[in-house]
């Protein structure tokens, strides 16, 4: 019974997604990809940026937990470290100081260096990929549920209800989603909720963390921060398509609210929501890493969160904030490019981007 | 009214010499060509298109969408945007004035310039006193967010500009800078246009026939009508006193009853100016109307040519053929329209070949219409040069020098495949109707 | 619609916008779980202590009465005393907001100026290198975290060429002001620019790629309007159809979207703040919130929320001036 509920459910979502893409958008898309090298550029980035994030225990050569002092701060391959050791020893009976100054060589384990805590950073920043796609996918679907949901109803309803809630809509854009998403994580405090890794658990790879750490209010929180721009695109698709002549007949002919807009309303919104969900992900994303950079997240296999551990070494090892940043910037151009192109493709005519970093 | 009416440029025999009707053209559009150059291909949007147009007279384009009647107009206004160019042709402007400014003795025969030899800025110079042009959709063809008078006084205000040094790009904003433009958002007395200009503004405004131009002239595009914004784009096109007024498919967007006052208006601002008219439309019930002679555009060519009344009562090409053929006819009502079946090629320049582009839905198409492009030629069957003369009635088609021979005609397979081809696309279905006869 | 009426609806709009934003930030202390007293009063209080506080701070009272409590002080410009920081809230809030409106206006002033002439070039010469170049210098700057570029920017002209301090503000704007009317000495100024330098560029480069972007493709769509070939075809010359009509037109939409990314622009100076140790209204959210400073996050929240509805309604303006269909609506 659960199974036919969710099928059912499930099973209509991907309908009205099948729906909303008609072969003309389709055709649309196929030609933009053929004609823009960047459309490409993004789709090879992002394509990229999940594979590594599911492949992250395979791909990862060491576990990216594992301290090592002894080989901490190592430079990335091409580059050395100069430093300043110091040691003392017995001299004719008193202690002598000797400032000698070494250099630190890369280390062909670790390809791209190591932290303050000897901990791998290439390793890191795969793993860290997993942190940001999964905040990214999953906030944003959070995001565009509860902000489809009031938009439509907002759009559909109106009146009342639509005062209603884009009132409050006004109200929550008036903090600024970094801002809120601080003071939630901060007052409701971090959940991390452990997911077993399933290339782990199968035996594929070993070594690795047997589970992964998923933000969890981190999660919910971007959710909530972000929906208001879901509402917006929503609740204006809603309003166009109210006044369309099929939808009045529909009406007239006794169809029921509900029905309207499953099979009117939904699918002729999916292109603006789609473009929007791209932007969005990128925007949380950033959002996801300036969180774990202040601190504020449940994990620590993140990429803001290596970001500001490095801060405290930019003079002496700055691989390790310049690394995951590198990591973040690929992977959002790659989004962007992506959401550059089906804005380009589908011509969903909304307006710029949702909320930034 | 037909264009028989009208006392001027009517009565062209051939007699004529050269120079008599050298004095009497305003334009001589000779060999031009524009090419689209798009990510799909080349698009030849026009091709050796060759017409006159004399002094005072109303000269029609017509032809479906897609002909390329649009963007002849634009290439004579120079006006074509990337990533289209102009890429061959001529378009000689008679202005003695300029001729003797011209030095380039290529780009100067007589009183006559060729303004696609001329410096940019010179060619830039014509717009306004020389060219002007009206478009399709009024209320696009405004800025949406200044007034109406500030636009047309605008235009009053860089020929009152220019007239100091006309050829010069500069001296229209000589002593208006970039500061000044950013200023002039907030500060009304850093404006552009001067108070004289805003007065004939409001003098054009109340020419056209706007009532209560004065308070017109202060409201924004979206506080008028359709009409009366076409008045208004009139009125500006008017600003510089044109030579030759170019109106591509000025009523269209209008309602019925708003064309016909529109139409009426052009014919007697330009019995009051003497300006020339040149007319694009895809309506023949406008052309019939207004023009004194008219050219048949079909892919980006002029198929026909001639006074009106030669072209409407004794069409040689079967295009033009079919397009009247589809004007109902009021006193047989009972009669279907007949549309002309298939349609207009995409004009991609692989496709296009040696050949003439309307076999593919001409019911007298034989075999020698796919091997070699027909010459413009008479219906006396003589080929017409046309630097010398192209005013007479005149097709390109090969129907122009002899019967249609049955026993020549192409194979009905030939337009199987083709009309397969085409079925695929739903959009330019739709469009084939485009030629309506609606007044 | 005249202007004065357009403004006096978006004034009272603004106004029910803040009281929904006191009402939120109000009422997060009773959704968030802890129990406030226990950050204030020392860990091995007794319990009548914490009666004594919880009675001095009027937590024992019914909820309703609290609100009005609160929105009655706040009215009256009272934010509540901040026993953790042994401060009025207000106080403090107030201290740290010229560190941030410098932050922002400096961030607002960088982006403009740049990106709106970047993205005419990019538009006007399409395709050619300077268009290129802009486009991809906007798409890594909507792409990178703006913290990182900080780090970065410390990293390759602080710490490696030692062009600019790392961090700290020295001195206040006002401050340098007064310094060189009264002393005639610029060097406050100097000063100031040369600490502001850097968490300016930090805070503006991801505003000034979008604003670029916007400007970009709002002027692409522009040029492509029939109006402008009308321009053109009146003999209007090339920089009046660019610069008195189409520049105009296409920030409109600059405008709306700016508006809605003044929430992005005070989020990003909370950060840049965390990363330059800039002692502004970012950080102290920050700490207060790590602190449970009830008081002083209420406080900030809706200093924050206010000011974002106010410079709202200043953009509602601006774009009220500058697009007419909105006035005559």
């Amino acid at each position: 019974m659960i199974s036919e509920l969710l099928s059912k459910l499930f099973g209509g979502v991907w309908e009205t997604v099948r729906g909303g893409v008609s072969p003309r958008t389709a055709r649309n898309l196929r030609k933009e990809f053929r004609n823009s090298l960047l459309a490409k550029l993004g789709v090879v980035l992002v394509v990229a940026a999940i594979l590594v994030a599911a492949f992250a225990p395979v791909l990862a050569p060491h576990d990216p937990t594992t301290q090592n002092l002894d080989g901490s701060s190592l430079p990335p391959l091409g580059f050395s470290k100069e430093t300043t050791q110091t040691s003392s020893e017995m001299v004719n009976g008193s202690i002598e100081v000797v400032n000698e100054t070494v250099y630190v060589e890369a280390d062909p384990n670790h390809p791209l260096g190591t932290d303050s805590l000897g901990r791998d950073m290439l390793s890191r920043a795969i793993y860290g990929a997993r942190t940001s796609l999964m905040v990214g996918f999953l906030g944003t679907a959070i995001a565009a549920l509860v902000g489809v949901t009031v938009g439509l109803a907002a759009g559909y309803y109106g009146g009342r209800v639509d005062d209603a809630l884009m009132r409050s809509a006004d109200v929550m854009l008036a903090f600024p989603s970094l801002v809120l998403a601080v003071a939630l994580v901060g007052l409701f405090g971090k959940v991390s909720i452990p997911v077993p890794d399933p290339l782990v658990a199968l035996g594929v790879e070993s070594g690795m963390p047997d589970s992964f750490v998923l933000p969890g209010t981190v999660i919910l929180v971007v959710g909530l921060v972000n929906w208001v721009w879901f509402a917006r695109v929503a609740r204006g698709e809603a309003l166009s398509i109210q006044s369309e002549e099929y939808v009045k007949a529909a009406r007239s002919v006794g169809a029921s609210d509900g029905f309207i807009i499953r099979k009117h309303v939904l699918p002729n919104s999916v292109t603006p929501i789609l473009v929007l969900a791209t932007i969005q992900i990128a925007a949380i994303i950033l959002l996801e890493s300036s969180l774990s950079f202040l601190g504020f997240s449940g994990t620590t296999l993140s990429w803001g969160f290596d970001i500001a551990q490095g801060r405290d070494y930019l003079a002496t090892s700055w691989w390790i904030s310049t690394i995951p940043g590198i990591a973040i910037v690929l992977t959002v151009i790659g989004i962007n490019l992506v959401g550059d192109w089906l804005r380009d493709a589908l011509d969903p005519g909304i307006e710029g981007e949702g909320g930034g970093p | 009214m037909s264009g028989d009416e009208t006392s001027h440029a009517r009565d062209a025999s051939p007699a004529i010499s050269d120079a008599d009707e050298d004095a009497r053209n305003l334009l001589r559009v000779r060999d031009l060509s524009t090419r689209f150059f798009t990510e799909e291909g080349q698009v030849n949007a026009v091709e050796s298109v060759d017409f006159d147009v004399r002094d005072g007279e109303v000269f029609g384009i017509v032809g479906e969408s897609g002909s390329g009647k649009s963007v002849t107009a634009l290439s004579i206004g120079d006006l074509v945007e990337s990533p289209g160019r102009v890429t061959s042709g001529e378009v000689w402007y008679r202005n003695a004035d300029l001729a003797e400014e011209i030095d380039d003795p290529e780009a100067v025969d007589g009183d006559f310039v060729d303004v696609r030899q001329v410096p940019e800025n010179v060619r830039r110079s014509l717009r306004g006193p020389s060219f002007s042009m009206i478009f399709q959709d009024p209320m696009s063809s405004l800025n949406p967010s200044l007034t109406v008078g500030e636009q047309i006084a605008e235009a009053v205000e860089v020929q009152r500009r220019a007239r100091a040094n006309p050829r010069s790009t500069r001296s229209r904003t000589q002593g208006y800078g970039l500061a000044d433009m950013l200023a002039s958002t907030v500060l009304p007395s850093r404006s552009y246009v001067s108070e004289e200009s805003r007065e004939r503004a409001i003098e054009l405004l109340e020419q056209v026939g706007i009532p209560d131009p004065a308070d017109r002239a202060d409201e924004y595009p979206h506080q008028f009508s359709g009409g009366m914004l076409q008045r208004a784009m009139i009125a500006q096109a008017l600003a510089g006193e044109p030579d030759l007024l170019i109106a591509d498919e000025p009523t269209t967007a209008l309602d019925v009853t708003i064309q016909a006052q529109i139409l009426d208006l052009l014919r007697d601002l330009q019995d009051e100016t003497g300006m020339s008219i040149v007319m694009i439309t895809h309506n023949l019930g406008v052309i019939a109307r207004m023009c004194d002679r008219v050219g048949v555009m079909y892919a980006g060519e002029i198929v026909e040519r001639g006074q009106l009344a030669d072209v409407f009562d004794d069409p040689v090409h079967p295009y033009t053929q079919g397009l009247l053929g589809s004007i109902p006819d009021l006193d047989e009502p009972a009669s279907r329209l007949q549309p002309i079946e298939g349609n207009v090629p995409d004009l991609y320049d692989h496709e296009m070949g040696d050949r003439c582009y309307f076999a593919d839905r001409c019911p007298y198409a034989m075999e020698e219409c796919l091997s070699h492009p027909p010459e413009f030629d008479t219906e006396t069957g003589k080929p017409v040069d046309p630097k010398t003369d192209p005013g007479e009635h005149g097709a390109r088609c090969v129907l122009a020098n002899h019967e249609f021979r049955p026993e020549d005609a192409l194979p009905e397979e030939y337009f199987a495949v083709e009309s397969e081809d085409s079925s695929g696309s739903d959009r330019e279905a739709a469009e084939t109707e485009e030629v309506n006869t609606d007044d | 619609m005249s202007m004065g009426r357009f403004l006096l609806r978006r004034l009272l709009q603004g106004v029910f916008v803040i009281w929904g934003v006191v009402t939120v930030v109000f009422l997060l202390r009773f959704v968030t779980p802890g129990d406030p007293i226990t950050f204030i009063a020392p860990l091995d209080a007794p319990p009548e202590v914490r009666q004594n506080i919880a009675r001095e701070l009027g937590l024992n009272k019914p909820l309703y009465v609290q609100y009005g409590e609160y929105l009655f002080n706040l009215v009256q410009g009272d934010m509540g005393y901040s026993y953790i920081n042994s401060t009025p809230a207000r106080q403090r809030i107030f201290n740290r907001l010229p560190a941030t409106l410098e932050l922002a206006v400096a961030a607002s002033i960088v982006a403009v100026v740049i990106s709106i002439p970047l993205g005419v070039i990019s538009a006007t010469r399409r395709h050619e290198p300077a268009d290129y170049a802009a486009t991809t210098f906007s798409l890594v700057g909507i792409s990178t975290p703006n913290f990182w570029l900080g780090i970065m920017l410390v990293l390759v002209l602080a710490v490696g060429l030692g062009l600019f301090p790392t961090s700290r503000r020295a001195i206040g704007f006002l401050p340098a002001i007064e310094m060189l009317l009264t002393d005639l000495d610029p060097g406050g100024l100097v000063t100031w620019l040369w600490h502001i330098t850097l968490p300016a560029i930090t805070l503006g480069t991801y505003f000034t790629a979008l604003i670029t972007r916007l400007t970009r493709s709002g002027m692409l769509d522009e040029l492509g309007k029939t109006y402008v070939r009308a321009s053109r075809a009146k003999g209007l010359p090339e920089t009046l159809v660019r610069y008195k009509h189409v520049l105009r037109n296409t920030l409109i939409p600059v405008i709306t979207v700016l508006g809605l990314q003044l929430g992005t622009l005070i989020g990003g100076a909370v950060i840049t703040e965390a990363v330059f140790n800039w002692p502004g209204l970012g950080t102290l959210v920050i700490n207060a919130i790590n602190d449970r400073d009830w008081v002083l996050i209420q406080g900030s929240l809706v200093v924050i929320g206010a000011g974002f509805v106010i410079v709202n309604i200043a953009v509602d303006a601006m774009y009220a001036y500058i697009n007419p269909q909105v006035r005559s609506e």
